[in-house]
């Protein structure tokens, strides 16, 4: 054996440390990212996906709306439904407010006074309360109610 | 014993609870006060939906979670994880199906782009995203970790989908079960059916995960039998 | 992870300035784009500044791709992988590191596509300048998500349809903030808000990549 491999030192080494990064790195992004949906929930700024405006919020908005299209939301006032060549019109209510709407083609099968309605269309100024809608959709609400629930029964026992 | 006794009993639960809900919803509730007999679909796109966002999909996120864990990973996990998907994927289409045939009349549109719908159909994008996924790696342990990682990424849209009739004006109704008072908004026999209604879509999901477990588990059992016959033969041609 | 990070991003953005992909190829590309965004609306319709934000976003989707597969290929070159994992990097900093040099090249890209759409578009160049900070956001969040996409995608390795349908849900909101805030900056709407959103995003994406993508690169 020369005097150079004599010299080397060939004794096995302890490994260096790895680097522990994983947990409490982990804890901390995780602790992040909630923080920032929590954030961005907590503030309601995601309203602009909303699909429609009520008739509070298009009021309030009215300056900014003009005359552009949007969707509506209201309930159909009793009363106010009359039935054109063209669609329809009637009285929308939200809140305390309340909007005409002017609608062309025909309305849906549920479309019925009470009934909340979605129309699409825009206000014909920027002052008035006559709203010019192109379709009319009818959002029902999550409640099931069985239709004629004290119905009296037929000898056979059907209520049909 | 127990498990053995209710795998045998899961096909006959599931079929009795299906058809007991379609006799039920066709023949014994009442049409809905505003709707009609277009309620009946309340007894079949809720479950569903319910199964297609909360169960199916639900189960796959954990059995990738597990995958990922180091002390639970195996490849039952993953199996499980995938074949939940799949199942995902058919009811995720098919709660959009029900969903626009139930809108239709309703509403008055097929489709609406509204925060629900949307969230549902991003949702289904990411399903059949996963599939392909898993179609495009060969080497299954790295199939299995990648395939993991994107239903965890993917599961962050299931609690915006929920919530979305909440945070936002939605053309689709809120909850009518699981709302925020706590009331149920059904009535009468309408409420139990749509309850067994829940149940039998949720029995034919573990059914439907049982039997596409057991093809998986031939199908790696087929693939390893082709590769050692593959392996025999060109021993044999190494020999001559 | 941040010193590791700023090295992974130098060494990317020194290939791209050597390589000079970006500028013979994806810029004339996004460019192309847009022109064909023009063509296929029509005379009547391409001016209208409505069409605008929305083609804006969608030619720099495309153009995130290409770019997405371009940094996943930068990594599959011969003994790249190799060396990165022997030297023990951390995954995060290497996510972080892509992420950014990533978003560098988008946000170049984004200025001159910006440009294009205020000259071929007619978008307002005053709303165009205010939308320009929720841009760059939007296509940082493009790149901490592209990034992340890529690897699951399998590293510019697997088919190259994997991509777009993997990331494509991913991106769609970050879509539709961007266009409902490109809008908005045209229109004269609250702007803060979709810095928020934007921000949030931002976070999301980079903490979802610092805590997943050294699982999908461990061997």
């Amino acid at each position: 054996m020369s005097d150079a491999e004599g010299s080397l030192d060939l004794s096995p080494v302890a490994a260096p440390p790895t680097k522990r990064r994983g947990k409490w790195r982990s804890i901390g992004v995780l602790v992040v990212l909630a923080l920032a949906v929590l954030a961005l929930l907590s503030q309601g700024l995601l309203h602009s996906l909303n699909y429609f405006e009520t008739i509070d919020q298009a009021m309030n908005s009215r300056a900014k709306l003009g005359t552009q299209t949007f969707r509506l939301e209201g309930i159909v006032k009793p009363h106010t439904i009359q039935r054109t060549s063209k669609g329809a019109s009637f009285w929308i209510t939200g809140g305390d407010k309340k909007v005409f709407v002017s609608a062309t083609g025909s309305p849906p099968q549920l479309f019925q006074a009470n009934i909340p309605v979605v129309v699409e269309g825009h206000f014909t100024s920027e002052t008035s309360d006559k709203f010019v809608a192109t379709q009319i959709l009818v959002k029902h609400t999550a409640s099931y109610i069985a239709a004629h629930p004290k119905r009296v029964k037929a000898p056979n026992g059907s209520v049909r | 014993m127990i498990i053995k006794l209710s795998q045998r009993l899961l096909g006959p639960v599931t079929l009795v609870s299906l058809a007991l809900t379609l006799w039920l919803g066709l023949w014994v509730t009442p049409p809905d006060k505003v709707q009609g007999n277009l309620v009946r679909l309340l007894y079949v796109h809720p479950g569903i939906a319910w199964v297609a966002l909360y169960v199916s999909f639900g189960t796959s996120v954990i059995a990738s979670c597990l995958y990922l864990w180091k002390r639970t990973r195996s490849v039952v996990m993953d199996r499980v994880a995938h074949c939940a998907m799949e199942v995902s994927a058919i009811f995720l289409a098919l709660t959009l199906v029900t969903g626009s045939i139930w809108g239709r009349p309703t509403w008055g549109v097929w489709w609406a782009w509204d925060a629900r719908l949307t969230s549902t159909a991003i949702l289904l994008v990411f399903a059949l995203g996963y599939l392909a996924l898993r179609r495009a790696n060969d080497d299954p342990e790295l199939c299995a970790r990648r395939s993991a990682v994107f239903a965890i990424i993917a599961a962050i849209n299931v609690p915006i989908d929920h919530f979305s009739v909440d945070w936002w004006h939605t053309l689709h109704q809120g909850a009518t079960v699981f709302n925020e008072d706590g009331n149920f908004l059904v009535h009468g026999s309408m409420l139990w059916t749509l309850f067994l209604s829940l149940f039998a879509f949720t029995m034919l999901f573990f059914w439907l995960l049982r039997e596409r477990y057991r093809l998986e588990v031939r199908r790696d059992a087929a693939y390893a039998a082709t590769l050692d016959e593959a392996l025999d033969q060109r021993r044999r041609e190494g020999v001559h | 992870m941040i010193r590791i990070a700023l090295l992974v991003a130098g060494k990317d953005l020194r290939i791209e300035r050597r390589s000079r992909v970006l500028l013979w190829q994806v810029l004339p590309f996004a460019v192309m784009a847009l022109v064909l965004c023009g063509l296929a609306l029509g005379p009547n319709h391409a001016g209208r500044s409505s069409a605008g934000p929305g083609l804006f976003y969608l030619v720099m989707l495309l153009v995130t791709l290409l770019m997405i597969n371009r940094s996943q290929v930068i990594e599959g070159a011969r003994g790249t992988r190799t060396s990165v994992a022997t030297l023990g990097l951390d995954p995060a900093g290497v996510f972080l590191g892509k992420a950014l040099a990533l978003a560098v090249e988008l946000w170049l890209t984004g200025v001159v596509v910006l440009a294009g759409a205020v000259l071929l578009l007619h978008t307002a160049l005053v709303g165009s300048a205010e939308a320009l900070p929720s841009v760059l956001v939007i296509l940082a969040a493009l790149a901490a998500a592209g990034t992340l996409y890529g690897a699951l995608s399998g590293g510019g390795q697997g088919p190259a349809t994997l991509l777009p349908v993997l990331s494509f849900p991913a991106f769609a909101p970050l879509l539709i903030a961007g266009e409902r805030s490109y809008s908005d900056a045209l229109h004269g709407g609250a702007l803060w808000q979709w810095w928020v959103i934007s921000l949030v995003a931002l976070v999301a994406y980079v903490a979802i990549g610092i805590l997943l993508y050294g699982v999908l690169e461990e061997s």
